[in-house]
């Protein structure tokens, strides 16, 4: 299962944190806000106080003005209360516009201007119109009463409304500051919840990014240093997760890599001894015939000898010469093979042919071995280079004399089969253990030949297997020890033959 | 195989599995010596122990048995009687082992046959002073 990425764990934790800060910063503003209605209802009223009180003072007007022309009758005095009279029908629509808002001090305000109106028509302009004619009337104490009576229930809703106007304010205030307090407080709070969030935020960002990256560096610094077992303990969010996934991958390749070139190391240690011990067979097997030629050509230069004694001398020279010879060309042939330059000129030839004129050169060289050839068919056609497989032909039957010390017969069949020419060597010699059996075609590989004292270069096979592959054929053996060995060659029939 | 049979006369056992190098030894330590030869271990210990030679010309790689289990043989059984051992090997770094092994002188491959006459004339003497 892949986990959430970092970089959306960090998106999503910081969107959280913006909503958070947003919040706070509304509440804080919510606050303010409402500190704000606050102050302009206060001023709101402070209007209508200052409304009311203007009302009340035409009110007054009206009074003065009645009362100053009761008592003299001059029509003069009334100048206040008809100037008020005017005034507060305009007057009045202000207060009410200013209590619209609010139904029960809108009821009182037009309560207060019906009062009023009630005032100034069933009372001023009956006093008014009653005066020039019967100014005794109005001075009675009957009708001073009325209008006390009157001014009375004025004055009462002007304190019911000023009352009512003060509670409302007062309500208001208190609800305003109440409410500005609770913002401020959880404003606060959220503000610290914030500040605690936020570090949290780094807390965490430390733990998944930095604490990851720490453990890759030292990592990669043991790395450096040559540890390629060091590994990290894979998992973790998103991109670290990739992170010390990739770094072990890496790892566990730069492993693979160092065991590999180890073991180039190793196979060109083990080519270098193989070369060493190349230069240390080719040197001790060139010495053997070159004591023979060194030897007797000093004896034949500094001693007296008979005619017949030089001549069986100067043959041995001869003959250690081309051994030499030939030991130089088995060398050369492997270097060949190393830089794959074998070079074959095939011809069309007998097979049988080869292999009768390689016994009969092999069966002058020991006395101890028989060599029985028998050559199933004639001819046997293969397209071939004749003196490669004259060499291969001489290496087997060589290696069948060398590794039966004790003598016996050497069978050497020829034969054609399904397409193939055969030839097989048997020996009746030490034969070959099985152990050792899997390199018997590999270079300098001689077995317990040198040990033995059985000369050779450990060329000879892989030489000779290379020539036969390189005529498209196959060359095997069947060995066990003890029991002689058998090594046999196929090649395939030259078309037409 | 008797060259000489003269009583008095030294013998010299060579172990050498080229029969041309057998050849040359023949021919270089000359007439005079009473001469055995074979061409693997096994048959060079039983010509000692036959023979008692005055000195073996031995070298290392025989079949068989190696010329260094000889040399080791030769000197178990027969390390007071006074016989000469001189190992030849083509291999050139063969000499410590040898000498280490008990040989008395080591020569390497190819020689140059003044050299092996002189050390037989100066381990054996001289077949003429001795007839």
């Amino acid at each position: 299962m892949r986990s959430v990425s970092l970089s959306t764990r960090i998106l999503a934790a910081s969107a959280v944190l913006a909503v958070l800060v947003a919040g706070v910063f509304a509440l804080l503003a919510h606050a303010v806000w409402t500190l704000d209605d606050a102050r302009a209802r206060e001023a709101h009223s402070k209007d209508v106080r200052a409304s009311t009180v203007v009302l009340e003072k035409l009110v007054i007007d009206l009074e003065t003005g009645l009362r100053g022309f009761i008592l003299t009758g001059n029509p003069r005095l009334l100048q206040p209360y008809n100037r008020a009279a005017r005034e507060l029908p305009r007057r009045s629509l202000e207060l009410e516009r200013l209590v619209s808002g609010n139904p029960g001090q809108l009821h009182r305000a037009q309560r207060l201007r019906a009062e009023i109106f009630n005032y100034i028509r069933d009372y001023g302009n009956q006093i008014v119109n009653i005066a020039p004619e019967n100014l005794a009337a109005v001075q009675s104490g009957d009708s001073t009463e009325e209008g006390k009576r009157s001014t009375d229930a004025i004055r009462k809703q002007f304190d019911a409304l000023l009352r009512a106007e003060d509670t409302r304010a007062a309500a208001s205030a208190a609800s305003a500051q109440t409410q500005s307090h609770r913002a401020i407080g959880v404003g606060i709070s959220a503000l610290l919840v914030c500040a605690l969030l936020i570090l949290l935020f780094g807390l965490y960002l430390a733990r998944s990014t930095a604490e990851p990256v720490r453990e890759v560096a030292s990592a990669a610094t043991n790395l450096a240093a040559g540890d390629f077992s060091v590994r990290l303990a894979e998992g973790g969010p998103g991109e670290v997760g990739e992170l010390t996934a990739a770094f072990n991958h890496m790892a566990e390749e730069l492993e693979r890599r160092g065991r590999e070139l180890q073991s180039q190391n190793e196979m060109l240690r083990e080519s270098e001894q193989k070369k060493s011990e190349l230069i240390r067979i080719v040197s001790h097997e060139l010495r053997t015939p070159l004591a023979s030629i060194i030897g007797f050509t000093s004896v034949l230069l500094n001693r007296d000898v008979s005619p017949e004694e030089r001549r069986t001398y100067l043959e041995i020279v001869d003959r250690e010469g081309k051994r030499l010879s030939g030991l130089l060309n088995d060398f050369l042939d492997a270097e060949r093979l190393d830089q794959g330059h074998l070079h074959l000129a095939p011809e069309l030839i007998d097979v049988g042919k080869v292999v009768a004129e390689q016994v009969r050169l092999f069966e002058g060289q020991s006395d101890k071995h028989t060599l029985d050839m028998e050559l199933r068919q004639r001819p046997l056609p293969v397209h071939g280079d004749p003196n490669r497989l004259a060499q291969v032909v001489g290496n087997l039957l060589s290696n069948a004399i060398k590794y039966s010390p004790e003598g016996g017969t050497v069978r050497v069949v020829a034969e054609q089969e399904n397409g193939l020419v055969r030839v097989s060597v048997r020996d009746e010699g030490l034969g070959i253990p099985e152990e050792l059996q899997q390199q018997v075609f590999a270079k300098f590989f001689r077995g317990d030949a040198t040990a033995s004292g059985i000369p050779g270069s450990g060329l000879g096979l892989t030489i000779a297997r290379s020539v036969v592959e390189a005529h498209g054929g196959r060359m095997d053996f069947e060995s066990g020890r003890g029991e002689g060995s058998v090594f046999w060659l196929e090649l395939p029939v030259a078309a037409g033959g | 195989m008797t060259l000489s049979v003269e009583a008095r006369s030294k013998t010299i056992l060579i172990c050498e599995d080229d029969e041309n190098l057998r050849q040359l030894i023949r021919v270089v330590i000359g007439a005079g010596y009473h001469i055995v030869e074979s061409g693997d271990g096994d048959e060079a210990l039983e010509l000692a122990k036959a023979h008692h030679p005055d000195l073996v010309i031995l070298d290392l790689m025989l079949p068989r048995l190696s010329g260094m289990d000889v040399l080791r043989l030769l000197r178990r059984e027969s390390g007071a009687d006074g016989t000469h051992i001189l190992v030849m090997s083509a291999w050139p770094d063969a000499d410590g082992a040898a000498i280490a092994a008990g040989a008395d002188a080591f020569l390497q491959k190819p020689f140059e046959p003044d050299t092996l006459t002189a050390i037989v004339q100066e381990v054996l003497g001289d077949p003429e002073a001795n007839a």
